[in-house]
């Protein structure tokens, strides 16, 4: 059976970094302080570009102590799962138990089965494993027999539904780029369905081993090119100088609830997700594609049985990739051409860099925070936009009452998503 | 290495892999599952143990191993060889 337009964010969380937390998260936003910075210069193998918006000076024994609204007992059982954990699965504990705090889920009474878990990333495990390379061939015996656990993406299943207690469906997704929104989707379709009544859905933080990074060096796609040495500079969607994308780091969470339950539980929603597109352009490589782009747009605003008028906010893809900027401002263009006077738009990746696994989630994220609060967040280094007919925020943020938005993510192989979303304020 | 030594470095590593659990709690007589250890934090305390004594031998050793002083007692045979 489906239940349309009822379904709601009830809880939100993030480790990223230009936040910790979804408050220092929104007023990184609000401020347009960035993350982009130099990496660890002692790495090995020097790479060509050591620019990145990584989470930072990372503890989390610290971080768990520092969260707010968390039962004494779960502390102690995700310093159990976590402790030991790879870095990755750490970040994501402590970015779910900020959502489920919010949405007020430790004093719930949902029956667990109601609960299901999607878990939004994919090659979770690359630089865990390449770290572990050099012990492992000296010393084959020493490897933790934890690892036969870690290396699946699955064990962040595991860890998170043993964590929350949660024992409806679960599983893990990838689209590429748009991994985030595609877990947002199909914790949505699970809802729809009516399987669950609430699912969490975590995005898992790309965290990138020197390997994966020379390949996105060599295929053209990664920046850093000209603005090495300029890290706030590197990343600059929609501007004329654009070089490619700036890798970032984000744990993500966001609760979807239907809305029965929300309001049996008397627990606030900050915004519906009313509809999503989701289609693939059938192309194995690396290139955007307009058409595709386009009916991802089209397809959420019509499974939202919205009109185009009613979109005036889009969180872009925005990569800051010459030829993905230059496609999605086009698709845009093309979609809402009479109505581009009611519609605003940013570039979240111009703070947190392209976080690639979950950027789909940490811009959802910022799109609810921005409702939430009534302002656009900037758009970094916009300083000569690649067109004059679409309406970007620029260098600072503004006052700005989103009504309905839509946020885009597309990934490499021909994955095109759009969700849209309206604000319950 | 005494066996104390030995045992003394096991204790760090079990309170390293149950971070719950409080020193005066580990006693060399009892059994790792009683202290909270799943089967695998067990055999995670074996693979540390042997990397931290750098012991190499075959897993099977300690299957006859069922407590912490078992443990400690193949470890520390095989410690100085």
């Amino acid at each position: 059976m489906l239940h349309k337009n009822n379904i709601g964010i009830t809880g939100m969380g993030i480790v990223s970094a230009i936040g910790n937390d979804i408050e220092t998260f929104t007023h990184s936003l609000q401020q347009g302080i960035a993350g982009i910075q130099k990496t660890n210069k002692n790495a090995k193998p020097t790479l060509a570009v050591d620019i990145a918006a990584e989470i930072h000076d990372f503890s989390f024994t610290e971080q768990l102590k520092n969260l707010k609204n968390i039962p004494e007992e779960k502390v102690k059982k995700a310093k159990r799962l976590g402790q030991r954990a790879p870095f990755v699965i750490q970040t994501t504990i402590l970015a779910a138990l900020q959502a489920w705090a919010q949405a007020d889920l430790f004093n719930n009474s949902i029956n667990p089965e109601r609960i299901g878990l999607v878990v939004a990333g994919q090659n979770s495990t690359q630089n865990y494993q390449y770290k572990l390379i050099s012990e492992f061939n000296e010393n084959p015996e020493y490897l933790s027999p934890r690892y036969a656990l870690e290396f699946l993406e699955t064990n962040q299943v595991g860890v998170l539904s043993e964590l929350f207690e949660i024992s409806g469906e679960g599983v893990v997704v990838g689209g590429a780029s748009a991994t985030g929104n595609v877990g947002v989707i199909k914790g949505h379709q699970l809802l729809e369905l009516g399987n669950v009544d609430v699912c969490l859905v975590v995005g898992v933080p790309a965290d990138l081993s020197p390997l994966d990074i020379q390949g996105f060096i060599n295929i053209g796609a990664m920046g850093g090119k000209t603005y090495n040495e300029q890290p706030s500079l590197a990343c600059r969607p929609f501007d004329k100088n654009h070089e490619g994308f700036v890798y970032g780091q984000a744990s993500t969470s966001i609760v979807l609830e239907t809305q029965k339950s929300s309001e049996e539980r008397s627990v606030a929603s900050f915004a519906n997700v009313i509809g999503y597109g989701y289609n693939l352009d059938k192309n194995s490589s690396a290139n955007p594609n307009l058409a595709g782009e386009e009916k991802a747009m089209q397809q959420a605003m019509q499974r939202a049985s919205i009109r185009i008028a009613e979109i005036n906010y889009i969180n872009t893809h925005g990569s800051s990739s010459p030829l993905g900027d230059q496609t999605e401002a086009e698709a845009i263009y093309n979609v809402f051409t009479d109505h581009l006077a009611n519609i605003h738009l940013n570039a979240t990746k111009g703070l947190t860099g392209h976080c690639l696994y979950t950027a789909g989630m940490v811009e959802v994220i910022a799109t609810v925070l921005q409702m939430k609060h009534g302002f656009l967040h900037p758009n970094m280094n916009l300083e000569q936009p690649i067109r004059s007919d679409l309406q970007f925020c620029g260098n600072t943020a503004k006052k700005y009452a989103i009504q309905t938005a839509l946020s885009n993510s597309f990934g490499f192989g021909g994955i095109n998503t759009s969700i849209a979303l309206k604000n319950n304020n | 290495m005494s066996k104390d030594e030995v045992y003394h470095i096991v204790q760090e590593i079990i309170m390293e892999i149950l971070p719950d659990v409080e020193k005066e709690n580990i006693a060399i007589e009892k059994q790792l599952k009683d202290i909270g250890a799943n089967s695998i934090d067990r055999m995670e305390i074996v693979t540390m143990s042997m990397r931290e004594l750098n012991i190499k031998i075959p897993l099977m050793s300690f299957a006859r191993v069922n407590n912490i002083e078992g443990l400690v007692d193949v470890l520390h045979e095989n410690v100085n060889n």
